[in-house]
């Protein structure tokens, strides 16, 4: 057979790393800033785009889409080029790819600091830079997909059926969780509401996890683990087995984040228990590597990059008996809207996708550059301050949850909760400065490994063009007898995708479906009326500032909920939240019954100085609300959309709206004023504050109705 | 040998220390140690690292024993190492007497100077004690890493036959030596595949989670045998309600806006202020003067300004108003206390107070002059001091 002589595409690999790197600095600097703010909120130095809320998006954005989608773009152009022995389909596409990815990430973060969010946790970003990923999406499938047709390879590895499952799994989720009715160029409402919009939320959050934090790695591990130790993979149906399990399973998970809620119960059953079948795939993939080093133990003491690939696969394995743990409704009971939850995911994000990129990166530029590794001192110093930085990291973070949620469960035996909730956040506070210590020493090893790879790169020559040489394949394959079932479907790359699609596809309709198209899922209630024009314009400034990344708005059905909060959440009330605001974490309490609590001249306070109403509160100051000018100019386009949605304005509502906007402000005014306190009608603080005292009260009403 | 019996005799004698201490503690009234997070934290951490120390200097102590490196090192190495496993032991077990020595006079340290809910000493003496540790830990595993690396550079072949069995039969894979046999003829630049057999326990295990889940969904949503979040929920308040009764039959806890009284005990009105300072002063003025509630020092109500009026308003509240209810977050007992603070609060002047608002309403307007002397001698308030101070435990 003839041999065909081709050339690797390595730049774009190259391109690839850098952004890694630079992104990966990025993202956690300012995931440090954000734990800093935790005990010091004057960090923010009172500037609306440096507050908590607006940057933990932005730092969960840089880490996964930034960091780690430029480190799966890296590994995938580099392996898939040389386990199909074929250069990339198209330098184009590839260049494209590149420059769209960093416009995205440059967008994302200068809409984030902005506030133009969709108040969608890991999909805030607005429509205009949904459409952009979608289009770069693509081109990184059409690239990925013209690469394979033009292999020199009869089988897809191991490796490439992952990529391929990510890709198509990546872009049924976000096209499926983005569908939404703009309002102006940076302002949509998403067509789900409530109950409907959380399912649909959480089934894209949680395999964002799967499908861009965890499949594409695997199949990182999968050509750079047997690669760096020289070992063949453990077991080639392990492989087939987990993949299969692991992608169908993995999507039927994600009600296990909304454990409790208003979420009918048989879908948060089906979220616990895909989560327990979870496991052994789970744990298929870390098997896999771990045994693929047997007899090869030796090279990991003596290789840098194989150390951080061992952590990384134990990470994984960690975090993902971890989950199916937390998904347990008991378990779930105690730890959700707690620091377990994210110390939880940092074990993952840290140890699972920080260590392999560095792992791969240690390996990747000395090869890159044709030169050995500038300071192998000096990565191994990284190793162990980044395992360091995890452990301090994560121990303080679960004794934190663990104990607030205990807290906010404690009554006395007469019957009265025995902790205020700003009691349960002045004991955190230990932890969340142990935390940042964590985080500051993983952020010094990744810059010891910038300064490292910029030094090897100094010493190394880029291998620009690297030959290789392999025949082309001719002709049909001529089976052996011998050949595995499973071989078939490996040289059908097209079948493959769809198959995958297919059956990624099964959990998401299953769950949906029903809750879509069976009323009883989600019980109407009468006195749940749409937002008055001047709630909605306040509930968009409750959403620009990010108020869900610390509060939530879902009282579960506990006895310690109801007592501090009041009668627990109901489907029902949610059916006009485009989007909805449920929230994971509760930094500061839950808000579902905030209306009505306290005065109004309470909120205007507390929002120009949290301490003064609570002291000892951590919550930033947000004195831009009260001196920014409400923008109304958008409100009749927003009634608009909202009513083509569904929710149930009077014919020509959009027309009177500014009027009753203007009334009601007038009233919070007013009533303002009796407290001493004078301030204009068209200021922020106006709107937000009649949207907080609007939460929870419709259903007050109909329980006061019912009580009569 | 000996010598590591030596170290773990030392490493136990270590460990008495900390249980002494802990009893100490414990002991105390009122003890804050043991409820104090940051010190257990700091408690594990130390026990934790210990036990690592321990378990290393045995490792250490196997490997140095070992024929193999009697041979080449002629015992030179092992004794420094074996040194640096006893000093360590030895200082760990001096400072954690000493610590314990300390802490009585620790104890007395005024609130004010606490880090974390711990005495400076006590803080930075844990502190210590990790640095030691971990300085110890260090010095051990540089010499560990130097053993190894010696003993396994000379016989590289020695790890492939580590596999042990019990690794064998767990996995059921083809040993490392046969893998010859398994090995397919895939090839993806460079990397093979083996065929090994699943793992038993992981495809097992997989079967056992896939009954369980079957399980789990036959029982809540087929046969309805365990409970919904709905009926937990139901259940979960009607025991709570049944305890809280249970209790309240033999708790004097038990006062409500009808048998509320006037508390003057300077203790409880102490309790009052506290409660006040926590909760109310947000609203209210550190000094009652007013803020966004109204001012409670003036002898004007918007509720009623009797004891069983401020009793009732703090227990229910006037939602509507912006006054939430308290029942949830305070005992009757600390609304009574609360509120009898309140009452001390008239007349003081605070600055910067608000603007009276509601009505007129003194002790002698409502005409009970006379039952104010009575109320003092009421012999239900006396016994409710007691029994609070009965219960308080």
């Amino acid at each position: 057979m003839e041999l065909q002589k081709f050339q690797y595409d390595n730049k774009t690999v190259k391109m690839f790393a850098y952004a890694t790197i630079l992104w990966g600095l990025v993202g956690m600097l300012v995931g440090l800033i954000a734990a800093i703010q935790m005990y010091l909120p004057s960090v923010n130095l009172s500037l609306p785009y440096t507050t908590f809320g607006r940057i933990r998006p932005l730092h969960t954005n840089a880490v996964i889409f930034a960091f780690v989608g430029n480190g799966i773009f890296m590994g995938v152009y580099y392996s898939l080029q040389r386990l199909l022995k074929a250069r990339m389909f198209s330098d184009l596409l590839s260049k494209i790819h590149f420059w769209g990815w960093q416009i995205i990430i440059v967008l994302a973060a200068v809409t984030l600091v902005l506030g133009k969010t969709t108040g969608k946790e890991y999909a805030e970003l607005e429509w205009p830079i949904d459409i952009l990923i979608t289009l770069v999406w693509v081109v990184f499938g059409w690239n990925m997909f013209g690469t394979i047709i033009r292999r020199r390879e009869r089988h897809l590895y191991v490796a490439i059926w992952f990529y391929i499952a990510t890709f198509v799994t990546v872009a049924m989720l976000h096209i499926v969780n983005s569908i939404e009715i703009p309002v102006s160029f940076w302002k949509s409402y998403p067509v789900y509401a409530g109950v409907q919009d959380a399912l649909v939320q959480w089934w894209y959050g949680h395999n964002a996890v799967a499908f861009f934090l965890t499949t594409p790695y695997l199949g990182m591990m999968y050509y750079f683990l047997p690669k760096i130790a020289q070992r063949p993979v453990y077991s080639y149906r392990l492989s087939i087995i987990h993949f299969w399990a692991l992608i169908f399973l993995y999507i039927w998970a994600g009600p296990h984040h909304l454990l409790y809620t208003s979420v009918p119960d048989w879908a948060q059953s089906l979220g616990v228990v895909f989560s327990i079948m979870l496991i052994a795939p789970s744990w298929g993939g870390m098997i896999n590597g771990l045994l693929t080093l047997r007899g090869a133990w030796d090279r990991v003491r003596d290789n840098v990059a194989l150390k951080f690939l061992v952590v990384a696969v134990t990470a994984y394995g960690m975090a993902t008996f971890e989950g199916p743990m937390l998904s347990l409704k008991s378990v779930s009971a105690i730890a959700h809207y707690t620091d377990w939850i994210v110390a939880h995911v940092h074990v993952g994000a840290l140890g699972w996708n920080g260590f392999m990129t560095f792992g791969i990166l240690y390996w990747l530029i000395p090869r890159l550059f044709q030169t050995k590794l500038y300071s192998e001192r000096l990565a191994n110093m990284h190793f162990w301050i980044g395992t360091l930085g995890i452990v301090i990291y994560a121990v303080p973070m679960y004794w934190a949850g663990f104990m607030q949620s205990s807290m906010w469960k404690d009554f006395t035996p007469e019957g009265q909760l025995k902790w205020q909730f700003l009691d349960t956040v002045t004991k955190m506070i230990p932890f969340y400065i142990a935390r940042s210590i964590g985080g500051t020493l993983f952020l010094t090893g990744a810059i010891m490994m910038t300064y490292n790879l910029i030094k090897t790169i100094k010493i190394g020559t880029f291998l620009e063009i690297e030959e290789d040489e392999a025949p082309a394949l001719t002709g049909e394959y001529q089976s052996h007898s011998k050949d595995h079932w499973h071989r078939w479907i490996e040289r059908k790359p097209i079948q493959l995708m769809i198959i995958s699609l297919v059956v990624v596809a099964i959990g998401g309709l299953v769950e949906f479906v029903p809750v879509f198209l069976v009323k009883s899922n989600i019980p109407t209630i009468a006195s749940v009326k749409p937002y008055t024009p001047l709630e909605l314009e306040g509930r968009d400034i409750y959403i620009r500032e990010g108020c869900y990344t610390c509060h939530s708005q879902m009282i579960r059905p506990f006895r310690s909920e109801t007592a501090r909060y009041g009668e627990y959440s109901k489907a029902g009330e949610f059916v006009y939240d485009h989007p909805f605001q449920w929230g994971s974490k509760r930094t500061g309490p839950d808000l579902a019954r905030i209306g009505g609590k306290y005065p109004d001249s309470w909120h205007y306070n507390h929002m120009l100085d949290p301490t003064s109403m609570a002291p000892g509160s951590i919550m930033p100051q947000y004195p831009w609300l009260l001196e920014d000018q409400l923008d109304g100019n958008s409100t009749m386009a927003k009634i608009k959309a909202m009513k083509r949605l569904g929710v149930p304005y009077p014919d020509g509502f959009e027309k009177i709206a500014m009027q009753e906007m203007e009334k009601q402000a007038k009233e919070i005014t007013e009533n303002l004023k009796k407290d001493g306190i004078e301030t204009l009608a068209d200021r922020e603080i106006v709107a937000l504050i009649a949207y907080l005292q609007r939460l929870g009260k419709d259903i007050k009403a109909e329980v006061l109705k019912a009580e009569k | 040998m000996k010598n590591f019996t030596k170290i773990k005799l030392l490493a136990f004698a270590m460990m008495f220390p900390f249980l002494g201490f802990s009893q100490n503690q414990a002991g105390q009234e009122n003890s804050t140690y043991f409820s104090n997070a940051l010190f257990l934290t700091l408690l594990v951490i130390i026990i934790v690292l210990a036990i690592v120390i321990v378990a290393f200097s045995s490792a250490f102590k196997n490997i140095a024993d070992s024929n193999f490196l009697i041979n080449k090192y002629k015992s030179k190495k092992p004794e420094d190492a074996t040194k640096i496993g006893k000093i360590t032991i030895l200082v760990l077990l001096l400072s954690s007497i000493s610590m314990m020595a300390q802490d009585n006079s620790a104890i007395q340290v005024k609130s004010t100077d606490l880090i974390g809910g711990l005495d400076p000493f006590t803080f930075y003496f844990m502190l210590f004690v990790i640095f030691v540790e971990l300085l110890a830990m260090y010095l051990m595993f540089y010499q560990f890493n130097f053993l190894v690396k010696s003993k396994f550079d000379s016989t590289s072949d020695i790890t492939k036959k580590a596999e042990s069995k019990l690794m064998m039969t767990l996995t059921d894979a083809v040993a490392v030596e046969d893998e010859e046999s398994i090995l397919l003829d895939h090839d993806y630049d460079g990397i093979k595949e083996l065929d090994n057999n699943l793992p038993p326990w992981w495809k097992y295990g997989f079967y056992l989670t896939i009954i369980v889940g079957v399980i789990y969904l036959i029982n809540f949503h087929v046969l309805g045998t365990g409970d919904l979040q709905g009926k937990e929920y139901e259940k979960e308040m009607a025991q709570a309600k049944i305890d809280v009764d249970e209790f309240m039959k033999t708790s004097a806890n038990n006062v409500d806006e009808n048998t509320v009284k006037l508390i003057t005990d300077a203790s409880e009105i102490k309790s009052g202020k506290e409660i006040f300072i926590a909760n109310c002063a947000a609203c209210h003025g550190k000094l009652g003067e007013g803020t966004v509630g109204p001012n409670l020092t003036d002898e004007y109500w918007v509720h009623g300004g009797s004891v069983k009026d401020i009793f009732k308003t703090i227990k229910y509240g006037w939602v509507e108003k912006g006054m939430k209810s308290w029942k949830e977050d305070l005992s009757p007992i600390q609304i009574a206390q609360v509120t009898s603070f309140i009452k001390t609060l008239i007349g003081t002047n605070p600055p910067n107070a608000k603007p009276p608002l509601g009505d007129l309403y003194t002790e002698t307007t409502a005409n009970i002059s006379t039952d104010s002397t009575s109320v003092l001698k009421d012999s239900l308030n006396i016994q409710v001091k007691v029994d609070s101070l009965s219960t308080k435990k």
